[in-house]
C-alpha cells in the first residue's frame, strides 16, 4: 500500500488527519515502519540486576523476552518458539537458566541458543543444524542510564545518534543522582481502548488539558497546581527525532503534594544543579515521550510507562515507577503511595485521560467525522529552536507545537524507505 | 461463630453493596474506622518453582509469589482520607471517568467469618462479582476476593482493613474508578 502520508500530517498548517487514529492499513504500516525500525523501550536494567533475570514485554505487537544470560549480558529476543511460532515464555518475569517450549518441548538457553531438541536423532536423524534455530534476536540492543532500548533493524542510527538532544532531558528523569534510578517492585499493566499515539502525544505534548481534565484532581488534593506566579516559565519542548518534552518553571521542581517528598526534594536541589548543568535552571522538565511510545513524568507520580500497540484502536499500558537509587527509605516509600493514587489504572488524573483518549479515538469511526482534520494549530508560529535548551521550544507553556514535531517525525517515518531518508527529512 | 454475627456481618457486607451501587459514597464511607487500611495489590503470571517450562537459574532469589507485595505498586493503596479524596474528586463535577456515573452492581458470596487475631476484631472473607457498565456499552466484570478486618466501634461494625484481590493480570478495563 502507498500511503498518502502528506495529506495525513501537515504539521505546517497544524491540521493531522483523524485516519491515523483509527484505520487498521496505516496501524499496519506503523508496526513495520515506525514499530520495526526504530528503537524501542524494553526494561529497567534495575528489573532484570542479576543473571537469569528475564522480563516479557513487546516491541509493537511482537512479543519479546528480555533475559540476562548466564554471563550477565543482556539480550532480547523474539518471544516465540521457531519450531512451531508457539509463544516460548509465558510468564510477566522470573529467572531461568533456560527455557522449554510447551508444545514440543525445544529448550532454548538464557542466550536465546537453541540447546535440545527431543527426538533429535531418531526423527531428525540428527540432521538439524540447532545454531541455525535459536531464538530470533533484534538487530541491535543498547543501554541508557539504566534505560535498555532495542531496534528489529540493523540500519537504525545508534542509540545515541536516536535520542540526541533528548539524552539531557533523560538523565533530569534518570540520572539526577548518583547511582540513577531504581524501579519500584511491581507493575500496573492495563487495557485502553485508544490509539497509541494519544497518550504519547499527551504525555509528549499536552500541556493544555491538564487545568481543565485533571482539575478535580487538583482540587480534591491529589496534586497540586505549580505555584501563581507573574511568569512561570516552563515550555514545550522539542530535543529532536520526534522526542518530546514538557516543562514547568524552574522553581517548580518538586510537584508532589507531600512534605517529606518536597523536602527531599529542597535536599537534593544544589546536588541535581550540579550534576544537571545550568539548563536546568532555566526549566523543570516534568513529562515526556520518547519517540515512538515510551514516555515517563516526575510530578505527582514518578513513571515511565509504554503504550504498547493491540490495534488502531486499543493499547495495553505496562507502567513502572521509578525512584532516586540515592533516596532514604521513607522517600522512596512516600513516593510510591503518592505516585499510584495519583497515576495508574485508578489514579485520580489518570484514570479521566483513559475516558478521553478512548472517546477521541472511538469517534473517528465515522466516515464523515474523519473527514475533518484534528486542529493543532495552538502557538503555530510562536516556537523557535533555543540554543541553550538545545531543543525547538514554544514561547509559552501551553502549546502544540510538540505535537506537531511528534507528527512530523511519525510522517518522515511513515515515508521514508531508508533512515537515511528518515535524516534529510 | 455465632448464628447471630454470621447474620450480621452478612447484613453489614450486603447494606455496604447497596450503598456502593446506589452512589451513596458519604455513607459507604462511614462504615469503615479512621486507621482503615485499603489494598487492591496486583497479580502477575509466575511459573511456579515446580513448572517444566523454565529451569530456574538462581533458586536462592527465585519469586514464586504471584500477588504483589506490601511495598510493591497496587492497583489501590488507600486510607479513609484517601478514600475521602476520592470520593469528594467524584463530587466536583468533573471526575470525567465517572461522568456520567457507571452502573455498578455488587455480587457479595462465600462469606465465612472467623475471630481475627484480638478476640474483638473479626476476620470476613467473601468474593465479589462487580458489574460495570457505563455510557451506552462499556462492561467491565471486576471478579476477586478481600478479606476484611471488622470490628465494634460504639456499637457499630467497622472495617479497619480490605484486601481486594482481583483475578486478573493485565487488568482488562480501561481503568478503576469504582469501589470494591
Amino acid at each position: 500500500m502507498v500511503l498518502d502520508v502528506k495529506s495525513l500530517v501537515d504539521a505546517e498548517a497544524g491540521l493531522i488527519s483523524r485516519r491515523i487514529f483509527i484505520e487498521e492499513e496505516i496501524y499496519q504500516e506503523e508496526l513495520e515502519r515506525i514499530f520495526a525500525r526504530c528503537w524501542l523501550f524494553l526494561c529497567h536494567e534495575s528489573q532484570i540486576p542479576q543473571p537469569g533475570d528475564f522480563i516479557t514485554t513487546y516491541m509493537g505487537e511482537d512479543s519479546v523476552l528480555v533475559m540476562r544470560d548466564t554471563a550477565g549480558k543482556i539480550g532480547a529476543f523474539l518471544n516465540v518458539c521457531p519450531h512451531r511460532g508457539n509463544r516460548l515464555c509465558r510468564a510477566d518475569n522470573g529467572n531461568a537458566s533456560a527455557f522449554i517450549c510447551a508444545y514440543h518441548g525445544w529448550a532454548f538457553g538464557n542466550n536465546g541458543d537453541l540447546q535440545a531438541v527431543p527426538n533429535l536423532q531418531d526423527a531428525y536423524y540428527d540432521d538439524l543444524d540447532q545454531s541455525k534455530w535459536g531464538l530470533v534476536q533484534v538487530a541491535q540492543l543498547d543501554t541508557y542510564k539504566g534505560l535498555v532500548f532495542a531496534t528489529f533493524d540493523k540500519d537504525a542510527p545508534s542509540l545515541t545518534d536516536y535520542l540526541g538532544e533528548m539524552a539531557w532531558y533523560l538523565d533530569s528523569f534518570f540520572d539526577r543522582r548518583e547511582g540513577g534510578v531504581e524501579v519500584v517492585g511491581g507493575v500496573h499493566r492495563w487495557i485502553i481502548p485508544c490509539n497509541w499515539k494519544l497518550p504519547a502525544e499527551n504525555f509528549g505534548g499536552d500541556a493544555y488539558h491538564v487545568a481543565w481534565n485533571h482539575l478535580s484532581a487538583l482540587t480534591s488534593g491529589f496534586t497540586r497546581a505549580p505555584a501563581a506566579r507573574q511568569t512561570p516559565g516552563g515550555g514545550t519542548i522539542s530535543p529532536g527525532n520526534g522526542h518530546c518534552i514538557l516543562a514547568v518553571g524552574a522553581e517548580d521542581y518538586s510537584a508532589a503534594p507531600v512534605e517529606i517528598i518536597q523536602e527531599y526534594e529542597e535536599s537534593i536541589r544544589a546536588e541535581t544543579l550540579d550534576r544537571l548543568g545550568p539548563r536546568l535552571e532555566k526549566m523543570t522538565p516534568n513529562v515526556g515521550t520518547v519517540f515512538p511510545h515510551l514516555s515517563f513524568l516526575r510530578g505527582s507520580s514518578r513513571s515511565f510507562r509504554v503504550w504498547h500497540p493491540k490495534g488502531p484502536d486499543k493499547i495495553e499500558v505496562i507502567s513502572c515507577q521509578f525512584v532516586d537509587k540515592a533516596a532514604p527509605p521513607e522517600v522512596k516509600e512516600a513516593l510510591r503511595i503518592t505516585g499510584l493514587r495519583a497515576f495508574g489504572p485508578s489514579g485520580a488524573l489518570e484514570q479521566d485521560d483513559m475516558d478521553n483518549w478512548e472517546e477521541c479515538t472511538r469517534t473517528n469511526r465515522g466516515a464523515v467525522t474523519r473527514r475533518y482534520a484534528l486542529n493543532y494549530q495552538m502557538g503555530l508560529g510562536h516556537d523557535r529552536f533555543d540554543e541553550e535548551l538545545g531543543a525547538w521550544s514554544s514561547d509559552f507553556r501551553i502549546s502544540d507545537s510538540n505535537p506537531r514535531y511528534f507528527y512530523q517525525q511519525w510522517a518522515r517515518l511513515m515515508l521514508a524507505d531508508t533512515w537515511a531518508q528518515v535524516s534529510a527529512g | 461463630m455465632k448464628d447471630e454475627t454470621l447474620r450480621e456481618v452478612e447484613q453489614f457486607l450486603y447494606r455496604e453493596a447497596r450503598l456502593l451501587d446506589n452512589r451513596n459514597f458519604s455513607q459507604w464511607l462511614e462504615l469503615f474506622s479512621d486507621d482503615l487500611r485499603y489494598w487492591m495489590p496486583t497479580r502477575s503470571n509466575r511459573y511456579p518453582v515446580s513448572s517444566k517450562a523454565i529451569s530456574i537459574l538462581d533458586a536462592s532469589r527465585y519469586e514464586e509469589e504471584e500477588i504483589s507485595g506490601e511495598d510493591e505498586l497496587a492497583f489501590m493503596e488507600e486510607t479513609k482520607q484517601t478514600l475521602e479524596m476520592r470520593v469528594a474528586r467524584l463530587d466536583t463535577g468533573m471526575a470525567w471517568a465517572e461522568d456520567p456515573p457507571s452502573r455498578t452492581r455488587h455480587i457479595i458470596t462465600n462469606i465465612e467469618v472467623e475471630l481475627a487475631d484480638s478476640s474483638d476484631q473479626l476476620r470476613v472473607y467473601s468474593n465479589f462479582v462487580m458489574y460495570r457498565n457505563r455510557g451506552e456499552r462499556d462492561e467491565d466484570f471486576y471478579v476477586g476476593s478481600r478479606e476484611d478486618v471488622l470490628r465494634r466501634e460504639a456499637g457499630h461494625l467497622r472495617i479497619s482493613y480490605r484486601k481486594i484481590v482481583l483475578d486478573q493480570n493485565v487488568l482488562l478495563a480501561k481503568n478503576v474508578s469504582n469501589f470494591f
